[in-house]
């Protein structure tokens, strides 16, 4: 197929073909950025907008779910910034000094066996409130990484920042949500399963 | 944490190497050590084992389904626009 010659009904053609299919993809990402329904929907509708009338650059047999994404982040942040007149929720080096103090604090011990049951028990509703819960672009990262499964090089792309930030966003943010996550846990009251779970070691410490 | 040495000198750089081992993004000599060091070391595979249940945990709770109609008003919003020309 000749992407320079085809026609517009068959280029429409081939769009409804191609990228119609992650409709139901592109909005669950539009909830982790927009704060509610309608506003994920007008991310969608607007990222689907501007990805056909760009679609003649899109290269046949590139990720076209990572080009579709990429239209998609970029909306969300030229849309954000035009209603609310402010950059991003939070630049990449100053997060809220507690943020980092609970991400940085937490060390491998801190959970036990009994919680990874617990946060796998865990409402959908709490796992989303977590995700919000964390600055955006580690937000982000981590759900392009871990719900996507898009590579590293592929986050660099959707989100228009060199590598290194992407894999220090994903260890950060991986980190803050998990401590996030435990919090929720705590609070459901499986606090209780966890110090059962580590009582060995406080009867070791008698 | 003396026997994690091979994945790093620090808990940060251990678990960075256990973010990079499930996202693929390991060389395959790499992947071998990992591997090896997972199966001895209760402490990694711990922290392993998390990992993996917060991601299935994500994965599922963030799986929408877009209401009927946009899929409709994207298709009508695209059939009254013409793509740009080359």
């Amino acid at each position: 197929m000749d992407v320079a010659t085809e026609t517009t009904e068959e280029r429409r053609a081939r769009f409804e073909r191609d990228a119609m299919q992650y409709v139901d993809q592109l909005y669950s990402a539009a909830m982790r950025m927009a704060r509610n329904p309608s506003d994920a929907e007008d991310l969608v509708q607007e990222a689907y907008t501007k990805a056909f009338s760009a679609f003649h650059q899109y290269k046949p047999g590139t990720n076209l779910k990572a080009w579709l994404y990429r239209i998609l982040t970029n909306t969300y942040i030229n849309l954000y910034r035009k209603r609310q007149r402010e950059p991003l929720q939070s630049s990449s080096d100053v997060i809220e000094d507690w943020q980092l103090a609970r991400a940085e604090s937490h060390t491998s011990s801190g959970l036990r066996s009994a919680e990874a049951v617990a946060l796998d028990h865990l409402p959908d509703s709490d796992v989303k409130s977590a995700l919000q819960a964390i600055p955006e672009e580690f937000r982000l990262a981590v759900y392009f990484a871990d719900v996507e499964g898009f590579a590293y090089k592929e986050i660099s792309d959707i989100m228009n920042t060199p590598i290194g930030t992407v894999m220090s966003r994903l260890h950060r943010g991986r980190k803050m949500l998990r401590d996030m996550l435990a919090d929720y846990a705590a609070e459901r009251g499986f606090a209780k399963a966890d110090s059962q779970g580590a009582s060995g070691r406080t009867e070791g410490k008698k | 944490m003396g026997d994690c040495q091979s994945l790093g000198d620090c808990d940060d750089s251990r678990i960075a190497r256990i973010y990079e081992y499930l996202d693929g993004a390991l060389s395959r000599a790499d992947l071998a050590d990992i591997k090896a060091h997972l199966d001895g070391c209760p402490d990694c595979s711990h922290e392993y084992d998390l990992e993996c249940v917060i991601r299935s945990v994500v994965k599922r709770s963030c799986k929408e389904a877009a209401p009927e109609n946009l899929k409709a008003a994207i298709l009508a919003r695209i059939h009254e626009s013409r793509p740009a020309e080359v």
